[in-house]
């Protein structure tokens, strides 16, 4: 019998829901660092809102990533809805440790999504999602320096105008 | 009544219908009700995740007479399924058992196009 399921899509459907699911986790990840960026603009902290913004640019584009993806694999990308982002944050560095923990929760999940690529034998999504593991070893980076850097230079004083200024200059070199 | 033109073969048949496949025009036919209609592939599987999204405790808890009954109107189709609580549960288990003989000849689809040395 013809077979009309995979005519139409190369996605296994299991594949094709945790990758859906991750998608609306990029969404909700470009919305609270939208959010922490309006938070810092708001305080003061001018290089800190820049740095979020572009950090949810990015997250966008990673949704629109693996949104692509299942699309040109025959699936169904489907665009979420994301709600009960905050407005309000308790203080500077509650912020980046919010977004490591964010990153961390992203990293577990593609761990996730590589284990049951590995288990359906789905080595082509497995490949495409490399550059998504790889992506993470950066973004966790980032955080985790931003947050030294407030036990370095300290908060007290001018310390959090000083830790505002050096956040763009974080960067993994690889 | 399916399509005269149609190249379909059974996938699937409950008490209460039956779902075929047309490997013509690439369309599953659901035989409800008294009635067929044809869904394409994707939308086939939308509609099973309508079915199976219809949270039955709430009608059966539900004491208004409007919770009764469900009305789904799948897109690009001209039918209109009007479901009693058996209904929605007689639908779920016809479109089960057939998106199960989907998958099952996808599986069997695959092995049969798998050159010996793939197998070893």
């Amino acid at each position: 019998m013809k077979d009309l399921l995979r005519l139409k899509t190369s996605l296994n459907e299991e594949i094709e829901n945790i990758l859906n699911a991750q998608i609306k986790v990029e969404a909700h990840s470009s919305s609270i660092y939208l959010a922490m960026s309006s938070w810092c603009d708001d305080q003061g902290y001018d290089f800190s809102a820049g740095f979020f913004a572009k950090q949810s640019e990015e997250e966008r584009k990673h949704m629109m990533k693996l949104f692509n993806y299942v699309n040109d694999r025959g699936g169904k990308a489907i665009s979420p809805e994301i709600v009960n982002i905050p407005a309000d944050f308790e203080s500077f560095r509650s912020v980046f440790e919010q977004m490591l923990e964010q990153e961390m929760y992203v990293t577990q999940q593609f761990n996730h999504i590589a284990e049951k690529c590995i288990k359906l034998k789905d080595f082509v999504t497995f490949q495409f999602i490399q550059w998504f593991l790889e992506e993470q070893i950066e973004e966790e980076y980032v955080a985790r320096r931003i947050l030294e850097m407030f036990d370095v230079i300290g908060e007290e004083g001018i310390g959090r105008w000083e830790i505002d200024k050096h956040i763009p200059k974080v960067s993994y070199e690889g | 009544m399916v399509c005269p033109l149609a190249n379909f073969e059974e996938l699937y048949r409950t008490d209460h219908g039956a779902v075929y496949q047309c490997s013509r025009q690439n369309c599953y036919w659901l035989e409800f009700a008294g009635d067929t209609t044809a869904f394409k592939v994707g939308d086939f599987l939308s509609f099973k995740k309508k079915i199976d999204a219809i949270d039955v405790s709430a009608m059966i808890i539900n004491p208004s007479r409007t919770a009764d009954f469900t009305i789904v109107m799948p897109f690009r189709t001209p039918r209109c399924f009007v479901l009693y609580i058996n209904d929605v549960l007689n639908l779920r288990e016809l479109l089960n058992g057939a998106k199960f003989m989907i998958e099952l000849n996808s599986v069997v689809n695959e092995c049969l196009k798998r050159t010996p040395h793939s197998l070893v």
